[in-house]
């Protein structure tokens, strides 16, 4: 009797045990992997591959930007040019970005026209901020080199496609001095719910009298960093359910040894966030941009400065 | 009421396994054994209660009240924070950053055969703590009773939230091996207040089991498993923007408990233990949220407790290793009204862990017949680490991602009794560490004052300096005790409003950071006395007055202001009558800061009768009562957002034990 009455306990314990595992094993929600999540929305793109090869007179010229294409906004590109598979490094190259609309009117967007050299890595490097998308427009680099006290001139077209990173979006504008600049947003790709190092490249086009040149010149086409201007940063996100939020421990944006600037901007979760910019000239006036309202008003979308620039992660 | 302990203790399980000693304590402990083994958590009020219900028959706690369901137990008005609630010596944390679960929810006035509730660092036998500690103690079966099969069914109904609950339990005892298990149901729907007005989205169901098993190993050694399993489910908080979906709780530890017939050491207990708790609120219910927020959940614990009780002579003395590891991760998703929109995610707990060790020691001489001395101390090492600290660190740029704290906590006490009365002083001195929420939390929505909280990883550790005494008489017929407590907290955690930053949770109004006072001061004083009118007509009464002032002398939030409790109770054979009046004064001393405002005065009126018989070999006992009798409209100083407490409630339980 005792014993019946000790397995009936342990059946009571079977049931109890089947009982538990079922009432755990029901689905829930999942637990969220905050690093796939990141990457399922801004792809982090950090190797330079080839977008076009150009052979010439025996030289060989490979042009690399990020993912092997070329975007709207800010492009850091590196060019190799070799004879015979030897890398020259004295080629004084020149780039000049040319846009043709369906009129046939030309324009350019901020670069770097003399390329550096960098002789660790054997290539020239620059930047080209192209500000449209190839569509009835079309792009095109002409390139220089000299060798050999010889000046050789390449024309190549190129495809700008969208930018797929809202964090690397760009802005043009005319500021409030009659001057043309373009905000440019070089980093983070990616960023994080965090403190993050914000850099944004400011240009301004160098006007000049229009005057009959042979094309292209690159006087008619010069743009330039612009030099100790502040940009005013106040982030926020639009959506109206989350009533104007905004982040604290921001950085202005200061220009940097490398021309460029930066700042801090900190996220305070994922999703849609608009940076809303003042920028101010070096003597403190303001260029474009206007202050935001620093209400709280769930509901409603937030209002954005004249000068801002939309980012997602 | 005097101090709701039950104690089943150490020699619990091998009661009978044990040899006799001649010392008048071990004869106590089996006699309370025996005693406890029928009872069952239940107040002279009700039978049929909730683990809440139960505690706040402490004149030591009071609630903060979201709902009906889950109170926030404050221990000397200190929130749980400052104050330690384990089962069993196990540690557990609840997985809702708005406190929608303490401990006390995962459990059930069926499993539990009582709740130890020690002051201050009185209670650092488990950690470190400030306010003291809540122990819940399980139910725990002796081997080789007379009576075999124990078994209890209780049900009950109540009619204002026609609350239903059913609760069952048994337990085998055998002279190897003891089972105790309970299974336990509630459902209640939206409750009314003193208006007859229905409080909407307080509804609650909550399921809840329990096993232990426990194997002798030989005649001083068993080996026990114990296992709770707890669900709630669509639980209503009217007080919050929000409601609960799901929360699961999972508690499990296996000890191992070996007794000594001879030398200094009388019994060592040690356990493993595991518990994860996931928690899934809701807001999809509340057509006043334009947002859309998925807010779960998840607190895991590893320990270990290994304990000592020694004993020699006049000197007593319990030694206890405590280490675990907590892991908590709470998320928050929004939801754009534009669906295809991309959704907003942040951790409001970024993967905190925190790892406790630390030993504690309480040793207690009898100096004489009269007169006892009790000592103690424990040293704890605290470690938090933030696995995804940049999200600390918008608020706390270069916050460190790990952080080590010592602990210490020292108590002292000295009582004397002289002839009828009793004394007694003491005081106590202790750190703690800042809680997950306090250091690391991240935009944590407070619907009481309005405001998303923000943690810092580098406040500093609390800390307390107390004393406390205490002075009764007693005598055949009447019984008084008086208690007071002074702490003195240096750094005091609070939220104090953030000149940056802005809110991100749609209901708030601004962001407070949680920052240190230089100090507060919190002063309980509770007065309890019972006395015997008639020898089956029993009256008792207490009176607990608070205060709690910030360093400018300004008044703390959740301070009880004077209240009050009188009941009469008469036994006449197998009928019961009982009839109490319970209430508070007007708050005068609120925190507008912390979002009080001035709550008035109510008076309860309470009655129940019960009978009682038996059938066979099964007791039976049927009981009817009333709370809120006049149906009064009140809501108390701890009613959070100032919703209305329940209106008069008809209840009715029927307890069989077989």
């Amino acid at each position: 009797m005792k014993f019946i009455k000790i397995s009936c306990a342990l059946k009571l314990f079977n049931v109890l045990t089947l009982l538990f595992l079922f009432m755990i094993s029901s689905c829930t929600l999942d637990m969220t992997d905050y690093e796939a999540e990141r990457n399922d929305t801004v792809e982090e793109v950090v190797e330079f591959r080839e977008a076009i090869v150009i052979n010439q007179d025996n030289y060989k010229i490979s042009i690399e930007a990020l993912n092997g294409k070329f975007y709207k906004g800010y492009n850091e590109i590196r060019l190799k040019l070799s004879k015979n598979n030897l890398s020259i490094s004295d080629g004084k190259f020149t780039v000049l970005p040319i846009l043709t609309n369906e009129k046939g009117e030309h324009s350019s967007c901020p670069h770097l026209y003399y390329l550096n050299y960098n002789a660790t890595e054997n290539y020239y490097t620059g930047y080209v901020v192209f500000t449209e998308e190839s569509n009835i427009s079309n792009w095109k680099l002409y390139l220089n080199f000299s060798q050999d006290n010889k000046i050789y001139k390449i024309e190549q077209s190129i495809e700008v496609l969208k930018q797929p990173n809202m964090n690397l979006n760009m802005t043009s504008f005319t500021g409030k001095d009659g001057e043309q600049y373009i905000i440019a947003l070089i980093a983070p790709q990616k960023p994080k719910v965090a403190e993050n190092n914000l850099v944004a490249g400011i240009y301004k086009y160098n006007k000049i009298e229009k005057s009959e040149t042979t094309f292209p010149d690159p006087a008619q086409f010069s743009y330039s960093e612009v030099s100790n201007f502040t940009l005013a940063i106040d982030p926020r996100m639009p959506e109206p359910s989350m009533g104007n939020h905004s982040s604290p421990n921001n950085k202005d944006l200061v220009q940097g040894n490398d021309g460029l600037y930066h700042g801090v901007v900190n996220y305070t979760m994922t999703g849609n966030w608009t940076l809303n910019f003042i920028l101010y000239n070096q003597n403190g006036l303001i260029i474009k941009g206007t202050k935001v309202s620093t209400d709280f008003t769930p509901g409603i979308e937030g209002q954005k400065s004249e000068l801002h620039i939309n980012t997602l992660f | 009421m005097r101090k709701i302990i039950v104690p089943i203790l150490f020699l619990g399980i091998l009661s009978q396994a044990q040899s006799i000693e001649e010392s008048k304590d071990s004869i106590h402990f089996l006699e309370e054994v025996k005693l406890s083994r029928q009872k069952k958590l239940e107040t002279d009020l009700k039978m049929n209660i909730s683990v809440d219900e139960y505690l706040s028959s402490s004149e030591n706690i009071s609630f903060i009240k979201r709902g009906a369901y889950a109170w926030e137990p404050l221990l000397n008005n200190m929130s749980t924070e400052r104050s330690m609630v384990t089962i069993d010596g196990m540690h557990i944390f609840g997985a809702c950053t708005d406190k929608m679960d303490p401990v006390t929810s995962y459990v059930e006035s069926n499993n539990l055969s009582g709740i130890d509730i020690k002051s201050g660092q009185a209670g650092n036998l488990h950690g470190s703590t400030i306010a003291g500690s809540i122990d819940l103690k399980r139910k725990n079966t002796p081997f080789g009773l007379s009576k075999k099969w124990n078994g209890a069914y209780q049900t009950g109904f109540e009619f204002n939230n026609k609350q239903v609950s059913n609760l069952g339990n048994f337990s085998y005892s055998g002279n190897k091996l003891v089972v105790d298990g309970s299974i336990a149901y509630r459902e209640a729907e939206n409750y009314k207040d003193g208006n007859n007005k229905e409080v909407n989205h307080s509804q609650y169901k909550k399921f809840n089991s329990s096993l232990g098993v426990a194997y002798k190993t030989s005649d001083l050694s068993s080996l026990r498993f114990d296992a709770i399993f707890d669900v709630a489910k669509d639980v209503g908080f009217p007080a919050l923007p929000m409601d609960l979906w799901l929360s699961r709780a999972l508690i499990t530890s296996v000890s191992y408990k070996k007794l000594f017939e001879k030398g200094i050491i009388k019994a060592w207990d040690t356990k493993v233990y595991f518990n994860a708790i996931e928690h899934y609120m809701d807001d999809t219910k509340r057509p006043e949220n334009l947002v859309h927020m998925d807010m779960p959940g998840w607190s895991t614990t590893y320990g270990l407790l290994s304990k000592i009780n020694l004993k020699k002579e006049h000197y007593s003395s319990e030694i206890q290793l405590n280490a675990y590891q907590n892991l908590s991760i709470a998320e928050m998703r929004m939801y754009p009204q534009d669906r295809s929109k991309r959704t907003m995610f942040a951790y409001s707990w970024p993967w905190v862990t925190t790892s406790f060790a630390g030993l504690s020691m309480n040793n207690s001489w009898e100096i004489s017949d009269r007169s006892q001395l009790n000592v103690g101390g424990s040293l704890g090492i605290n470690h938090n680490r933030s696995k995804y600290v940049e999200f600390n660190w918008i608020f706390h740029p270069g916050a460190p991602q790990e952080k080590t704290r010592v602990l210490p906590s020292l108590h002292a006490s000295y009582s004397l009794d002289i002839n009828q009365f009793n004394f007694s002083v003491g005081g106590g001195y202790g750190h703690r560490a800042p809680s997950v929420s306090e250091g690391y939390g991240y935009y944590i929505y407070n619907s009481f004052d309005r405001y998303d909280y923000i943690g810092n990883p580098n406040l500093k550790n609390e800390i307390s300096y107390e004393i406390n005494a205490s002075t009764g008489f007693k005598n055949d017929r009447l019984n008084v005790q008086a208690k007071v407590n002074y702490f003195y907290i240096e750094n005091y955690i609070i939220g104090r409003i953030l000149s940056m930053g802005s809110p991100m949770n749609y209901q708030s109004v601004g962001v407070k950071g949680y920052t240190s006072l230089d100090y507060a001061t919190l002063f309980n004083f509770s007065l309890n006395a019972d006395y015997m009118l008639m020898h089956n007509l029993h009256w008792n009464g207490t009176l607990t007055y608070a205060r709690g002032l910030d360093n400018k002398s300004g008044n703390l939030p959740f301070i009880r202001p004077l209240s009050y409790l009188t009941s009469l109770h008469y036994q006449h054979k197998n009928f019961g009558i009982m009839t109490s009046l319970n209430g508070d004064f007007e708050q005068q001393n609120f925190s507008p800061e912390y979002g009080e405002d001035k709550t008035s005065s109510y008076i309860i009126w309470n009655a129940s009768v019960d009978y009682a018989f038996s059938f066979n070999k099964t007791k039976l006992k049927l009981q009817v009562g009333a709370e809120n009798i006049l149906n009064e409209y009140y809501s108390t100083y701890a009613d959070w957002g100032n919703i209305p407490r329940m209106g008069r409630n008809i209840f009715t339980s029927l307890q069989i034990n077989f």
